[in-house]
């Protein structure tokens, strides 16, 4: 099949190329290549920044299926804004942060899925529903994180407003990312086909035979949980989620398989990229790495949106 | 009952926005027939169209078999190769070649669907295969639409307004398509579809459902449904016959 060949080319040379992107952000820095500080230091560090980028382009993926449009985020659906809420009370109560964080991206998962329950019933095109509430759960967290905001002491607040823009210098847990994005990948891989064909339509998916309703639930779980893990790593990261996805079809990859393998590829070697930067520019000094990511990735996705309108 | 009932409906009554769109239907579409359904806009052929695939509708009741069992005792891998539905609409959000679209739009081919060459060039779409689905004309797309249901290789096909939006021409081009689809009292295939030109349906169809938009229905072969009095109830102005074409007086 020739339409395999080119395929299987872009997934090798996107792969090596993360892994070049790896072994930089792995051997540069304070300090130079020094083993011990690699392996404790930079390595956990690196590996939770691609699994947090993973994640991330992984959720915005999904959700652009599930809710049948090629502009959604990962962050559409309120968990961000719901773990930043969680973050900023343990930081009020002394706890650690990326545990609440973690409990409040669980709890706005939850509180969306019970809202959610009888737009995801009917076979029906659910998304501008699903889309309304999300973006209500998302303005309910953001009044409250705004106003916890101006509870936080004044020495904690850098820390926390880094932390809302997406902040690596603390992650922790960094397996887990990267397993969950296996976890994901291995999904999509599965259900290729039927997700390929959810983008046909609820109805025209069923029609076709899909198990619609276990399909978009199990998406909608899936880009929850890799939302919830990311933001609980390493804060509300931008952009990736939005544009990874969205620039592989814009270059014309159609199929979920396909994506899938790219989205998680790319995303692991933007947000690699974009931390070592954010350590590097004004180092010691450490900018938060989802300011950076945003400020050098949107330009280029113009560029890229200006040159290749067909 | 006989094994070649591809459709059955019992009582089978849809309401929608307060009102009755079709009362107590019993009705039935063996193997061998193409059935047209007629009726005004708002008369409620969309929605029968989709209770009959086991889409949700506003409201119904009754019973609707396919080959003589429940609809919703199939399961819904299975009814993917006894009934494929065209909607009116297409809903193109992602960028999807024609190509991919028919692939992906593909179950049973190898029981009976055509070779698909041979269906993109008797639909003329053939030249559209590379070409995005969203980015076609309104009477591309609809044919496109067609193929996909084809290609389903369903033994029953359920067509919302398959030539809404062809010009004279292709009008033809579908209707002949839709003839040798499923030849008159032969073969395991049927087909129903709602369509507007009495002229266009008594070239194609061999049996017709008006629907008159209170509840009211009548059904049967062609040449007795296709009536001057029966399109005057069902559209509510005179017709006449010229020359084996139908015009409204």
């Amino acid at each position: 099949m020739p339409a395999r060949d080119p395929a299987a080319l872009r997934i090798a040379l996107l792969a090596l190329a993360t892994a070049l992107v790896a072994a930089l952000a792995l051997g540069l820095g304070s300090g130079g290549l020094d083993w011990q500080l690699i392996v404790s230091l930079r390595a956990p560090r690196v590996a939770a920044a691609a699994g947090v980028g993973s994640l991330l382009a992984l959720a915005g993926l999904g959700l652009q299926v599930l809710l049948r449009n090629p502009l959604a985020d990962p962050y559409v659906l309120g968990h961000s804004t719901g773990a930043s809420v969680g973050a900023l009370v343990a930081l009020l109560l002394g706890v650690q942060l990326w545990m609440g964080a973690a409990a409040g991206a669980l709890l706005a998962g939850l509180a969306l899925l019970w809202l959610a329950r009888p737009a995801l019933a009917v076979a029906d095109d659910a998304s501008p529903r699903l889309i309304l509430l999300g973006a209500m759960l998302a303005a309910i967290f953001g009044s409250i994180a705004t106003l916890l905001l101006a509870l936080v002491p004044d020495e904690r607040l850098r820390g926390a407003i880094f932390w809302m823009v997406g902040d690596l210098s603390g992650a922790a847990a960094s397996l887990w990312n990267l397993a969950g994005a296996a976890v994901f990948v291995a999904w999509l891989w599965a259900r290729g086909r039927s997700v390929d064909r959810l983008m046909l339509g609820a109805d025209a998916a069923w029609l076709l035979g899909e198990p619609v309703r276990r399909l978009r639930l199990e998406l909608l779980l899936l880009a929850s949980f890799a939302v919830g893990l990311s933001v609980a790593t390493a804060g509300a990261i931008g952009f990736v989620g939005l544009v990874v996805a969205q620039g592989w079809r814009l270059a014309g990859v159609a199929r979920t398989r396909e994506l899938a393998l790219l989205a998680a590829l790319s995303g692991a070697a933007l947000v690699m990229a974009a931390d070592l930067l954010a350590r590097m520019v004004v180092a010691p000094l450490e900018l938060p790495v989802g300011a950076v990511m945003s400020l050098l990735g949107a330009p280029c996705f113009i560029w890229f949106l200006a040159r290749g309108v067909k | 009952m006989s094994s070649d009932s591809l459709l059955e409906t019992r009582a089978l009554t849809v309401r929608a926005a307060g009102r009755v769109l079709v009362e107590r239907l019993d009705w039935r579409v063996n193997a061998g027939e193409r059935w047209c359904v007629i009726g005004r806009n708002g008369a409620g052929k969309s929605l029968v169209l989709r209770a009959l695939a086991g889409l949700g509708v506003p409201h119904r009741e009754g019973e609707v078999l396919w080959q003589g069992r429940a609809q919703q005792d199939w399961p819904v891998g299975t009814a993917a190769r006894l009934r494929a539905l065209m909607p009116q609409q297409a809903q193109d959000r992602f960028a999807l070649t024609v190509e991919r679209t028919l692939a992906l739009s593909e179950v049973a081919t190898a029981q009976g669907g055509q070779r698909l060459a041979e269906l993109m060039t008797a639909l003329d779409i053939g030249s559209l295969a590379r070409r995005r689905a969203d980015q076609l004309s309104g009477g591309e797309r609809q044919r496109v639409a067609l193929a996909q249901c084809a290609v389903q290789g369903a033994a029953l096909m359920l067509l919302d307004e398959p030539v809404s939006f062809q010009d004279p021409a292709h009008q033809q081009v579908v209707g002949r398509w839709l003839v040798d689809a499923v030849p008159a009292g032969a073969g395991p295939r049927a087909w129903v579809a709602s369509a507007h030109d009495p002229s266009w349906i008594v070239r194609v169809a061999t049996h017709v459902l008006a629907l008159l938009g209170d509840g009211r229905w009548h059904a049967g072969p062609v040449d007795e449904i296709l009536s001057a009095p029966v399109l005057e109830q069902t559209y509510g102005c005179p017709w006449r016959s010229v020359e084996g074409a139908w015009l409204p007086a």
